[in-house]
């Protein structure tokens, strides 16, 4: 109770730093919907709005999101299948109700930040779910491309293909995915010694995308703390929003670039110190770097092969056939 | 193309520089990307690889994509070389001739002690066979590989179905490259083939293994060797079975060295002499 009134004072430090834009901008900006299915789009998550509905048992941007979600995840099989010769099963179907981290069930959560500003402590409320990032590694090396990157921006794992072998967890700089053991293909296949299950995590409400409805999250925002539109029109209220407030932004370079933009008027490196990285709680550290981006230029190389392969095959036959030609040429001032 | 008959030494030139370049380019990149591709699968930390001294790296996907684009580098460029080199200079020695299933058939039963193998050319009948097999996973691996590497770089959110396909053909004909790779190791590994095994590492075989097995093709070069270019039949390199069949195992090797040059005779005609190249660098 004491937390929730502090979070109250808070909020309302916050709104004076920021001159009071945050409450003005979220007037003025319609919660409609701006999703359009094969359009690049993107999410705005601003912070200096969201008040991570402490008044409700579980925010409704959670709430919203579990209710759209948790069925879609098949019955799990009774005896999960030891995998061999590693024997970790996760099995979170015993544990739908959590969500205070990433789960199989769960794909989006609010994390508190008590953040030290000015002298006063104020609280910060951010939900955490996937970044939908513009080159995801988590879509590009999954093996089986179970994993992909649609037009509109949002990365989506196709569950009928996952294996759940927690590669795009183990890639994703944030850990997003959750793997649920005991669902999925793997059963089919070799289930003791391939895949271990299905990983989890928010979509986008790429379904409802397809329907022109809005994804779950943003649609029962009470504060209008989240919203999606087209690519640019997102980027440039997000610009437009941190410069009211003389803010901050998250995930517009992050990973290489994101689809989900994060507006705060308190610095991501403060935010970042309140978040330790844990299993299902991603940290928050700025200008976090995509790895896979040392390799493009390897990968360059490889498109150019071909190329290569050609050049030195053109080279090296037409230093053969001038060889030949000079040898025959020989031949026959030798014969007169 | 270096084909000739060193008597005095025993050997037969079997395989250029270029061509031992190219085959060891192919197969150690090879192995790199069967190795790396299976690193690419989430084995490193279930099966325990990592705690192998030197495989630390194996469940860091990000370092086994670098390693396994150097080698998809090297092996694209080999194999396209390939192609295009031996394609333009028309040396067709690999390529599978008509009847081969039944000869190739005949091979393996001459293995096992049933009938004797047939006189070969310079390659075994099941050796072309397998070598169309093998361009052929290489090939598909090699596009699917570019359609994979260009979405990496260019396009994570390309069309899902030319992905799919790109993603299962690499997987599909990933494992096609073990099993041939595995069948090639198999086929090292029978006593007949050894004495073929040299020259791959040093481009040169043994003369008399040669004359024994490859009879065709030591008939091919004695034939070029001890026949007047200008008199070379348009068919020389394609000398029958019948020419050829009356016991050529019998040559003696006082025989066998008589006929064998080290300085290749050539004409004046062009064509024939384009025709004499071409026959040899099979």
């Amino acid at each position: 109770m004491e937390e929730h009134k502090l979070s109250h004072i808070s909020r309302r430090s916050f709104l004076k730093i920021s001159a009071g834009t945050a409450l003005l901008t979220a007037v003025s900006l319609p919660k409609t919907s701006l999703a359009r299915t094969g359009e690049k789009l993107s999410t705005l998550i601003d912070l200096s709005l969201c008040d991570g509905c402490v008044d409700r048992e579980m925010p409704a941007c959670v709430s919203a999101c579990k209710t759209i979600h948790n069925d879609k995840v098949p019955q799990v099989i009774e005896n999960i299948p030891e995998p061999w010769p590693r024997k970790t099963i996760e099995d979170w179907s015993k544990k739908k109700d959590v969500f205070n981290r990433l789960t199989p069930y769960n794909f989006i959560y609010i994390h508190k930040a008590v953040i030290n500003v000015k002298g006063q402590h104020t609280a910060l409320y951010i939900p955490r779910r996937c970044m939908h990032c513009d080159n995801p590694a988590c879509a590009t090396i999954c093996p089986f491309s179970a994993n992909h990157k649609n037009k509109n921006g949002a990365v989506v794992i196709d569950q009928d293909l996952c294996f759940g072998g927690a590669k795009c967890k183990d890639v994703c700089p944030w850990e997003i995915p959750q793997r649920q053991s005991g669902v999925g293909i793997y059963l089919h296949v070799l289930p003791g010694l391939m895949g271990n299950g299905v990983m989890y995590k928010c979509d986008l409400c790429n379904d409802r995308l397809s329907q022109g409805k809005l994804p779950g999250c943003i649609e029962e925002c009470p504060r209008q703390a989240m919203l999606i539109g087209p690519r640019k029109d997102i980027e440039a209220r997000a610009e437009e929003r941190a410069r009211q407030m003389n803010g901050y932004i998250y995930g517009k370079k992050e990973n290489g670039g994101t689809s989900t933009l994060y507006v705060s008027p308190v610095s991501f490196e403060l935010i970042g110190k309140t978040m330790t990285k844990q299993p299902g709680q991603p940290d928050m550290q700025p200008d976090v770097k995509r790895r896979m981006a040392d390799t493009d230029p390897l990968g360059k190389a490889v498109l150019a092969a071909p190329a290569l392969g050609l050049a030195a095959a053109g080279t090296a036959g037409a230093l053969k056939w001038f060889s030949r030609r000079k040898e025959l040429t020989n031949r026959v001032k030798d014969n007169g | 193309m270096a084909e000739k008959i060193l008597a005095e030494k025993n050997l037969v030139v079997r395989h250029s520089a270029i061509e031992l370049i190219e085959h060891w380019a192919i197969a150690i990149s090879g192995l790199i990307l069967l190795l790396t591709g299976i690193f690419e699968l989430p084995v490193g930390k279930r099966y325990y690889i990592i705690t192998l001294p030197g495989l630390g790296w194996s469940a860091d996907y990000i370092t086994s994509l670098y390693l396994h684009y150097a080698a998809a580098l090297v092996f694209t460029a080999a194999g396209i070389f390939h192609l295009v080199y031996h394609g333009v200079l028309g040396e067709k020695g690999m390529i599978p001739q008509k009847g081969d299933v039944v000869k190739s058939i005949a091979v393996m039963k001459s293995f096992i002690g049933i009938g004797k193998e047939p006189p070969m050319h310079k390659y075994l009948p099941e050796q072309r066979l397998a070598y169309v097999g093998m361009a052929f996973i290489i090939l598909m691996l090699v596009l699917s590989g570019l359609v994979k590497t260009y979405k990496n770089i260019y396009a994570p959110d390309m069309s899902y179905t030319v992905l799919l396909w790109a993603t299962w053909i690499h997987n599909s004909f990933f494992v096609l490259f073990f099993l041939a790779f595995l069948a090639h190791m198999a086929a090292i590994a029978l006593r007949p083939n050894w004495p073929m095994v040299r020259g791959i590492f040093t481009g040169r075989v043994r003369l008399d293994y040669a004359r024994h097995r490859h009879t065709l093709w030591l008939a091919d070069i004695e034939k070029i060797v001890a026949v007047p270019a200008v008199t070379v039949p348009a068919t020389a390199s394609s000398a029958t079975e019948a020419e050829l069949m009356p016991e050529p195992q019998t040559l003696t090797e006082e025989e066998s060295l008589s006929v064998v040059k080290e300085v290749p005779v050539e004409t004046n005609d062009e064509a024939a002499n384009q025709k004499i190249t071409s026959d040899r660098s099979e």
